[in-house]
């Protein structure tokens, strides 16, 4: 199938008032030898059988009851309205907002997004979205050299691997030095040289970091550096204490959580927010409130646009252009669908729920949780039988935790396990009954 | 109609409808998260669900899409987008996949077919899916060019690009470390060959960043020669593929003699652009340089398709995960459904609904670069009567219900109006556009001041842009 209005007559109609014979005539400026005589794809599907096959692909992937993996992607409940309102096709098949005055619906949602963000982080401006966490990461960690004019990056040791990984290649591609720092090594490594350190809090094996006491020691040895917090679960804001009260400068987030599917991990959305004084160096769109200029009504614009590439080109603060805009629609919808309320005791779910089996693991002869620091919704269990443990959950319709030794080949028999809201009692109970199943093989490797 | 902003339909009513029943056994916060750690007051408002889905439904009235009608974003390639890919982007199996589980190879091989087909759609010979959007794409076309030299011990610095490019190619440029080398095109929008030539012969020059069909819409003729210098100058073409809709089953850029490709799926494989995103960029290359792909990348053997093993040559990672596999997956069901055939009618239509338009505009407004086009064409401000500005221009154009070209892009352009219709436009709808634009024309002439106060039939008028800037709000 294709999508192209036109019959063979109307084709030849329009060749004929260009003075043309055929399409071909069209590209008679393009050399010969490089016009393709016929693609190697296989002839076009209708609807139905393209359906049918991709269905059929579909179920090459495994779906399961109950999940116990994270580690940067989560699986929560998704409110109805979300999916409606990002369906609206006057949004989802819209451009970024050049002509405002006929994009005042995104705008003005966008505008709501930016600020529903700065209240949840209580941070002073959210800007419109990057592409995702790490990548919010990686431009959060070239900002913070650009704003303090040095050249030296510290990444602790507690921020997703992946994530790691990215902002390892944006510094590279900027000549920016990234130091990987275990929390004991910060202290000696702080100077004057250091533009900002990042740290992610809960960070990626649970812990939630006392940030706020972190932020206060960097500072005393580093006044000027750069404080760069980043959650991959912002749910945990429903009660943890936000960024923008423990003087966070930027705060990055990957915002899947909020409402958006999991998509084998794309599109998510990148969180980016900052204080108001580093404003002008954020990267990535901006829309703003302004008036008619020949009236008094208010509306909405992208804004501030001097620092972006279209205009500025090689001096632009970031090459982004295009960003994550409909999944800004999605957080936007899932936060008001939760509200307050609705947010703060999702939140406490994953808190209460994950503590549940986090104490009855421990009572499990050979299972021991690792971390010492309160946690959200993910832990560290180090386990007896780590492929017994996968093997019989998958048996049992259950998403496995993640083998932490993917990541890090030194630990073995250790899993990241991840509990949310959307995890019943049962399936928790289930897990602790697999788990139990396997505590006599204390003897292993453990 | 009612404009007040969500945070005013706070009614602070607990809405418990999305909330399932705690049903483990709970403890006091403060037994489990020390009270420092946690928050007293959350600003976020709570409105009844009715009140969310009237707001949204009253703004998404208030937003011009695809779907609204024609959309002639120069550069933008905006097509319609076809109802049974978002069908398919919300099969379970795919929506509800996460990206570290085991049993993945469904999603997998989505992406190993994907590949394969835009390897011979743009004769490339690799590719990774895993940039996000256009420019995080040529970010990691210039990290393969930095990581080539960079291994090959050859000190490279710069790269070209001429004056008629994506302004994100200079900022592209700048992230992955190299200077710019402006070059002017000349009087035919094209390369010129000596000053190319010239410019490689300084010596540290990578290479160069190049759109074919360029932002004029015109076919660089020179193109082999183009490539041909840089290579022998030690350098890589990369191709901005942000123009490939035209070139679609009519020419490749692995034939134009370019190393690397960016695409965006979101204009020329028919994604829906999001209202500003989420897009996908994917990367091609040459075999010399599918070593230097970022990480992770694919293979598929008699196991399956599997990660390959770790390479150090690679320029490592540059996105969490697999990439923006939803957009992936929308993308290769358009090239199914369309197939060979399709693609390439593709490619030759959207050619044939410009050069229409091409036609008939430039008897009345000037066309500086006046030959055959490609996908789009590129019209000035010259001649148009009474001071009134390409700006005045678009937004008259709102008033008629249709949306308005890029405008002041390619910077070589005075008073630029760059036109793209697309293949998916009836002729009725080119017809239509004709005829609002002649109409502008003569009200130009004979009303100057209804042009300069539009638009007026929008929900509101024209805005003020630098109030934005000067004194910005962007919170409530």
């Amino acid at each position: 199938m294709d999508f192209i209005p036109h019959d063979d007559k109307t084709i030849n109609e329009m060749l004929k008032e260009l003075g043309l014979k055929e399409l071909d005539d069209l590209f008679d400026d393009i050399p010969k030898d490089l016009l393709e005589n016929q693609l190697n794809i296989p002839p076009g599907l209708s609807e139905p059988d393209l359906l049918d096959k991709l269905k059929k692909i579909s179920r090459e992937n495994k779906m399961y009851q109950s999940s116990f993996l994270g580690a940067g992607i989560y699986y929560h409940y998704i409110p109805s309205l979300v999916d409606f309102v990002i369906s609206r096709s006057e949004f989802y098949t819209a451009y970024t907002p050049y002509q405002a005055e006929a994009s005042q619906g995104f705008l003005q949602a966008i505008y709501e997004y930016q600020s529903i963000i700065s209240r949840l982080t209580e941070m002073d401006v959210s800007n419109a979205s990057m592409y995702d966490g790490s990548t919010a990461l990686a431009e959060a960690a070239i900002m913070s050299t650009i704003l303090t004019n040095k050249n030296i990056v510290i990444i602790m040791e507690g921020v997703h691997p992946e994530y790691i990984e990215v902002v390892k290649t944006y510094c590279w591609g900027q000549n920016i030095e990234l130091r990987i720092v275990s929390q004991d090594d910060l202290m000696n490594n702080l100077s004057e040289e250091i533009a900002s350190v990042m740290i992610q809090s809960p960070n990626f094996f649970g812990d939630i970091e006392d940030v706020a006491e972190i932020s206060k020691n960097i500072k005393n040895s580093a006044p000027n550096c750069i404080i760069v917090q980043l959650m991959t679960d912002p749910t945990c804001l429903g009660v943890l204490k936000p960024p923008g009260l423990i003087d966070v400068d930027i705060f990055v987030a990957e915002g899947q959580s909020f409402g958006i599917n999991p998509s084998f991990g794309g599109p998510g959305l990148g969180i980016f927010t900052t204080k108001q004084k580093f404003l002008r160096k954020i990267p990535g769109r901006l829309v703003g409130k302004t008036k008619e200029l020949n009236g008094e009504r208010e509306g909405f614009i992208l804004t501030l646009q001097a620092r972006e590439q279209h205009i500025r080109r090689e001096k632009a603060s970031s090459n982004i252009c295009t960003n994550e805009a409909l999944c800004a629609l999605s957080a936007l919808i899932y936060l008001l669908s939760l509200g307050s309320y609705g947010l703060r005791e999702i939140a406490t779910q994953n808190i209460q729920k994950t503590h549940y089996l986090k104490e009855k693991l421990a009572l499990i002869p050979g299972y021991k949780i690792l971390n010492t620091k309160p946690t959200y919704n993910e832990f560290l269990l180090k386990c007896p039988d780590i492929d017994k443990l996968i093997k019989e959950c998958k048996i049992n319709d259950l998403l496995p935790p993640l083998r932490i030794s993917n990541y890090y080949p030194n630990m073995k028999n250790v899993l990241l396990v991840c509990v949310t809201e959307t995890n019943s009692k049962d399936s928790l109970d289930k897990f602790l009954e697999i788990a139990s199943k396997f505590k006599e093989n204390i003897m292993g490797d453990s | 109609m009612d404009t007040k902003i969500i945070f005013e339909k706070n009614t602070n009513h607990y809405n418990e409808n999305c909330i399932t029943k705690m049903d483990v056994i709970t403890k006091d916060l403060s037994e489990i998260i020390p009270a420092s750690l946690i928050r007293k007051e959350l600003p976020i408002p709570n409105v009844p669900e009715v009140e969310i889905v009237r707001h949204y439904i009253n703004l998404s009235n208030r937003n011009y899409g695809v779907d609204t009608g024609m959309y002639p974003l120069g550069s933008c390639t905006m097509k319609y987008n076809p109802k049974i890919n978002e069908v398919i982007a919300r099969i379970p199996g795919f929506s509800q996949v996460h990206p570290l589980q085991e049993e993945n190879q469904g999603s997998l091989r989505i992406l190993v077919e994907l590949s394969k087909l835009l390897t011979e759609i743009t004769g490339m010979e690799g590719f990774t899916l895993q940039p996000a959007a256009g420019a995080h794409g040529e970010l990691v076309g210039l990290l393969i060019i930095k990581k080539y030299f960079q291994n090959k011990n050859i000190l490279k610095k710069k790269i070209i690009i001429p004056d008629s490019a994506h302004g994100t190619n200079p900022a592209s440029a700048k992230m992955a470390g190299f200077s710019i080398i402006e070059l002017q095109s000349n009087e035919h929008g094209e390369v010129p060959l000596d000053h190319l030539e010239h410019a490689m012969k300084q010596g540290d020059v990578a290479g160069i960043m190049l759109t074919n069909p360029n932002t004029l819409g015109v076919f660089d003729r020179k193109i082999k020669e183009i490539t041909k210098i840089v290579h022998e100058n030690d350098g890589l073409c990369y191709y901005d593929g942000a123009n490939l809709n035209p070139m679609l089953g009519v020419c490749r850029p692995g034939d134009m003699g370019f190393d690397i490709v960016h695409l965006n799926l979101h204009k020329t494989f028919s994604t829906p652009h999001g209202g500003g995103g989420p897009g996908s960029g994917p990367v091609g290359v040459i075999e010399k340089l599918i070593p230097f792909l970022p990480e992770p990348c694919l293979i598929s053997n008699k196991d399956g398709m599997i990660c390959g093993e770790r390479k150090a040559t690679s320029i490592g990672r540059i996105k969490a995960f697999w990439g923006n596999f939803g957009i992936i997956l929308r993308a290769y069901s358009y090239i199914l459904a369309l197939g060979a055939k399709g693609l390439s009618k593709v490619g030759r239509v959207s050619v044939l609904n410009a050069n229409y338009l091409r036609y008939k505009l430039k008897k009345r407004y000037h066309l500086p670069y006046d030959r055959t086009c490609k996908h789009e064409f590129v019209l000035s401000d010259k001649g148009i009567p009474n001071d009134v500005t390409t700006e005045d221009i678009a937004k008259r154009i709102l008033d008629y219900g249709m949306y308005a070209p890029t405008i002041y892009f390619p910077l070589i352009v005075n008073g630029a109006l760059m036109i793209e219709p697309t293949e998916t436009e009836t002729k009725n709808n080119l017809d239509r556009f004709v005829d609002i634009l002649l109409k502008i024309y003569d009200e130009a002439k004979e009303n100057p001041e209804i042009l300069k106060k539009a638009p007026h039939n929008t929900p509101i008028g024209r805005l003020d842009a630098v109030l934005a800037a000067r004194t910005p709000k962007l919170r409530e």
